[in-house]
């Protein structure tokens, strides 16, 4: 089997065992890469930098100190086990499975699991403490990191699916629950005691200010932030043909719409969203990847090992 | 508004289709779960609205469209009283042609015929106009053309029927003229009618404005007629010794197809003489001699009459018994004439029964002034007129109607008294030798000429075969005319018409002197003509037929006594009157400006002279045409499509004119709903096919 086939949604929904998945995943993922990942080398030294007033003293390399008659301060190669946590949103909108649901159609929840899933194992294989925290309006389920935390994390990504499939969908105007991302990435922010990859798993169904907003209080305490924003192909094509009524999943509103002549508008409509976000998301220093979920998960996998590559180089 | 074939509107279930169409995309549109609405919220809109407009829009052309098209195939119509008919398809010009010849007084066929009209001219609208004809041999516009329904009326309920027989071109021909002159955009003819076979020849070429149309309104009904009709009377009259008798026998016609028995009855001068029982078989002809009567001295009324059926107006045949009636003719000879100079043509005239010629052959030095009192014709075989008081005499008698044959024969002109100069219808030249070339013929003939109409048909006499040796020059005078020219062109015989009288001359001679002609077969009935035309008697008729026009001067008979009485202070112009049956006078003269009359009513006219009393005069019969009698019908639709360029698809309507049919033919909204379900149909076409486009481009 080929690493493109075992990175393929499609295939990886028949698989029942998230674990398995994950390594999967992960597996014929590194079997594809042209070189071996480095992936830090534990308490290497780096190299000198001049005491500065609030310096930890016992950093002080006093040898050279004797040498030079000077107070340098050794640095050394950034810890390799770090937590890595991720925030999987699992709010009504993320249940979504596109246009052609069936047996072999992957949601975005689904494809967030993958990713999380995925993730996380590759993690926990690199030592780091792995966590998680899934959301909606609040917090649904954490796991705070650890590095023995793989199988709990897994377990609640499963639940999470089985949870899902439970909760019907809001009647329309009955729903008041507003599902935001500032109120649950508050909470998380200060569960997080430990400097922390945090990666965002979500639809993003908020207006980018309000998404950089909720997330400046994770970024703010020094965490490292990866957003995957995750979109159905439906959601970006909006192939719809017929004339029908469309009920929003997180409020139950039902709007009279006629796709055919709505679709150019909307087009425009997401693309100038998801542009908004990039560019924003750029200006504040965040990785953000935007996801098709009728994708491979390797251009995720890319994302974020590049992403763990510069954090890992971080002093 | 009425439908033509209401049945069509079943297929206004056809609505259902779009419609159900529409209603099952509506149900497919269930729901459909979206991860979130915050980017629809954010297109405006009215654009949604706008496209849902467009589909409701499109759903309304396809269903009018459908209601249009089931409408227009449901011919729908607008009764004519809606106020707004008229303005709506333009105003009407309408031409009600009423059949009002005498078989329409067949059971109630008049009753439904003036009814039918009525309902013809009742529903016209603001603009409109009609205008009402009566015909029978001719039309009659009752009206001018008029949108007023009160004159309509009054002229219908003033019809009469005719006692004419029944000719449709002359009334379509009325109609086309009327419609023509008219500019209103809708033209129409109604004809009402039993539509009797005998009015219409198939031959007749007549054809109604271009957009016409035309109804025709049977009244006839769909029974065969029985009817019994004197179609018929001949008048043999024998001599039992010195008394002349008549056997009037009458001709009875059953166009039934029942035997039927009547009783036959002869009236003279209005009493009942005999009555006989006949039975006439079906689609037969019966016979009834009734016996013979004396001849009266003066002319008396006659009429064969049968027991009064469905059509009176047949059931009685008037006719004039009147005694032997000549042409009395005095032939002037020479006092030293050539022998036999006279006999050719006072033995040729002594033939005629039919009129007969009394002739007297007198010399010139015998002559008498009363010789001429109540001549018909005076002939001057190659004598010069009389001079002096009897010269005078025989002007007056030429002036009051009697006729002048001149034969100049080589008689010199300088005879001649200058008094008769302004008489003679020419002067006299020299005398013609053609005896070394065979002699001349006679080359030209006027055909139309009285005297030569007996001549037009052919083989029936050949003027060519007669030479003329010796002739004399006549050179015509401006007022008169040639009647017959030689084929060297000089004129052979002029007339000239003076007072009520004719004077006419000869070239040749009457005797085979100069000419063979009294040798050759058109000898006799030439002089006989001549005669006749010249002493101005007309054929003896013994009755006329309604719509014939009475020519007082071409029948000298009938006028004659009241001439002969007006005596020498009377002239042509002596004043007449004739009394219809209704007692409608008309002035007349025997031979001025007014001479003719039309006899348009059955039964006896009178002709009266000054000082005659009422009941004594000339009565004239007059009868039905008999071919009227006929009562075989023919199909109307053959008349409508003869004469109309796109002929109706009706029926012809049954009592009433404004029959739904011909409403909706004149009217053919149909057609304005076929054009605009089509254009809504290609419109809906080209902007479904618009959205469409818009809809692969958005893909």
């Amino acid at each position: 089997m080929s690493a493109e086939t075992l990175l393929d949604p499609s295939v990886l929904a028949r698989i029942g065992n998230l674990e398995l998945l994950a390594r999967t995943v992960v597996d014929g993922f590194v079997n594809g890469l042209h070189r071996s990942p480095h992936l830090g080398s534990s308490t290497d030294f780096a190299e000198h930098r001049s005491y500065m007033p609030g310096d930890d003293i016992r950093g002080i390399d006093w040898r050279l100190f004797a040498r030079s008659d000077r107070y340098y301060v050794k640095q050394f190669e950034a810890e390799t086990n770090t937590n890595f946590v991720v925030l999987l949103d699992v709010s009504p909108s993320m249940r979504y499975r596109g246009a052609t649901e069936g047996p072999g159609s992957v949601g975005k929840l689904d494809y967030g699991i993958y990713l999380a899933a995925a993730l996380t194992y590759f993690s926990s294989k690199q030592r780091d403490r792995v966590g998680l925290a899934t959301f909606d309006d609040d917090i649904v389920e954490y796991v705070p990191p650890s590095a023995k935390h793989l199988r709990l994390v897994l377990h609640a990504l499963e639940r999470t699916t089985t949870r899902a499939e439970a909760v019907a969908a809001p009647e329309a105007g009955k729903s008041t629950r507003s599902f935001t991302l500032e109120e649950p990435l508050k909470k998380l922010s200060e569960s997080l005691r430990r400097r922390s990859i945090v990666l965002l798993i979500s639809d993003l169904y908020e207006e980018p200010d309000a998404v950089i907003s909720a997330l400046a209080n994770v970024r703010g305490r020094g965490n490292d932030v990866i957003i995957f924003h995750l979109l159905d192909r439906t959601e970006l094509d909006f192939p719809f043909l017929d004339a029908t009524n469309f009920v929003d999943l997180e409020t139950g509103e039902k709007m009279p719409v006629i796709p055919e002549y709505l679709r150019t508008q909307y087009r425009e409509v997401v693309a100038t969203h998801t542009a908004t976000l990039a560019r924003r998301m750029q200006e504040q220093r965040l990785d953000y990847a935007l996801f098709d979920t009728s994708k491979p998960l390797d251009k995720a996998l890319f994302t974020y090992l590049l992403a763990r590559e510069r954090f890992s180089t971080a002093r | 508004m009425g439908l033509l074939a209401p049945a069509f509107l079943a297929g206004l279930l056809a609505i259902g289709i779009p419609i159900a169409i529409h209603l099952i995309n509506r149900e497919r549109r269930v729901v459909v779960q979206f991860p979130s609405l915050m980017f629809l919220h954010k297109i405006p809109y009215r654009s949604i609205r706008r496209q849902k407009l467009r589909h409701i829009l499109l759903l309304a052309m396809r269903c009018l469209a459908l209601v249009l098209l089931v409408a227009a195939f449901a011919r729908p119509f607008l009764q004519r009283h809606s106020a707004g008919t008229s303005s709506l398809l333009g105003a009407r010009e309408r031409v009600v042609l009423v059949d009002r010849s005498y078989s329409m007084g067949y059971s109630d066929h008049w009753k439904r015929a003036l009814d039918a009209a009525r309902a013809a001219t009742r529903g016209l609208a603001g603009n409109d106009r009609a205008t009402i004809v009566f015909f029978a041999n001719d039309p009659v516009a009752a009206t001018e053309p008029t949108a007023n329904p009160a004159r309509l009326e009054r002229a219908i309920a003033a019809a009469k029927l005719s006692s004419e027989g029944t000719r449709y071109e002359p009334a379509l021909k009325l109609a086309a003229q009327i419609l023509s002159a008219s500019n209103l955009p809708r033209k129409e003819v109604v004809m009402i009618s039993d539509f009797q076979r005998v009015g219409w020849g198939r031959r007749d070429d007549i054809q109604l404005p271009s957009g016409a149309s035309m109804t025709a309104v049977d009244v006839g009904g769909s029974s065969p007629a029985s009817d019994l009709a004197v179609t018929q009377v001949s008048t043999d009259r024998d001599r039992v010794g010195e008394r002349d008798r008549v056997t009037v026998t009458a001709r009875v016609t059953n166009v039934g197809a029942v035997a039927r028995t009547v009783d036959v009855t002869l009236d003279l001068g209005g009493r009942a003489v005999e009555t006989k029982k006949l039975t006439v078989a079906p689609k037969g002809v019966g016979q009834a001699r009734f016996t013979p009567n004396a001849v009266p001295t003066s002319a008396t009324r006659g009429t064969v009459r049968i027991t009064h059926d469905s059509l009176p107006q047949n059931d009685a045949f008037n006719f004039t018994l009147t005694p032997g009636e000549a042409v009395s003719v005095l032939v002037v000879q020479p006092s030293k004439p050539r022998a036999n100079q006279s006999l050719f043509v006072s033995r040729a005239l002594a033939i005629g029964d039919r009129p007969a010629f009394h002739v007297d052959v007198k010399s010139e030095d015998a002559l008498r002034a009363q010789d001429f009192l109540a001549r018909s014709l005076v002939v001057l075989d190659e004598v010069p007129p009389p001079a002096g008081a009897l010269g005078a005499k025989l002007r007056e008698s030429i002036l009051a109607g009697t006729g002048l044959l001149v034969v100049p024969g080589d008689l010199a002109s300088g005879r001649w008294s200058t008094e008769w100069r302004p008489l003679m219808p020419a002067t006299l030249g020299s005398v013609i030798d053609r005896t070394r070339d065979a002699g001349a013929t006679v080359a030209s003939v006027d055909y139309g000429h009285p005297v030569f109409e007996l001549f037009s048909a052919p083989r029936s006499g050949d003027f060519s075969t007669a030479h003329l040796f010796r002739y004399r020059q006549l050179v015509a005078r401006g007022d008169t005319g040639v009647i017959a020219r030689l084929d060297d062109g000089a004129p052979a015989l002029v007339e000239k018409t003076v007072g009520a009288g004719k004077v006419l001359m000869w070239a040749s001679s009457l005797d085979e002197y100069w000419t063979d002609l009294p040798l050759q077969p058109v000898f006799l009935p030439f002089v006989h003509a001549l005669a006749k035309y010249a002493g101005r008697f007309g054929d003896a008729r013994g009755w006329f037929v309604a719509g014939d026009v009475l020519d007082l001067s071409r029948h000298g008979e009938l006028t004659a006594p009241f001439v002969a009485d007006a005596g020498a202070g009377a002239a042509g112009d002596a004043p007449l009157v004739l009394e219809s049956p209704s007692g409608h006078r008309t002035p007349l003269t025997a031979s001025g400006a007014e001479h003719l009359s039309t006899l348009s009513e059955q039964g006896f006219y009178e002709l009266r002279g000054p000082g005659t009393a009422a009941g004594s005069g000339r009565p004239i019969a007059v009868n039905v045409d008999p071919k009227e009698s006929d009562l075989a019908r023919f199909d109307p639709n053959e008349l409508v499509a003869a004469v109309t360029a796109t002929p109706g698809t009706g029926a012809p309507a049954s009592g009433t004119a404004a029959a739904p049919s011909e409403l909706e033919r004149g009217q053919t909204i149909w057609w304005y709903l076929l054009v605009v379900a089509l254009l809504l149909m290609a419109a809906e076409t080209v902007l479904s096919n618009r959205l469409s486009k818009a809809e692969v481009q958005s893909m």
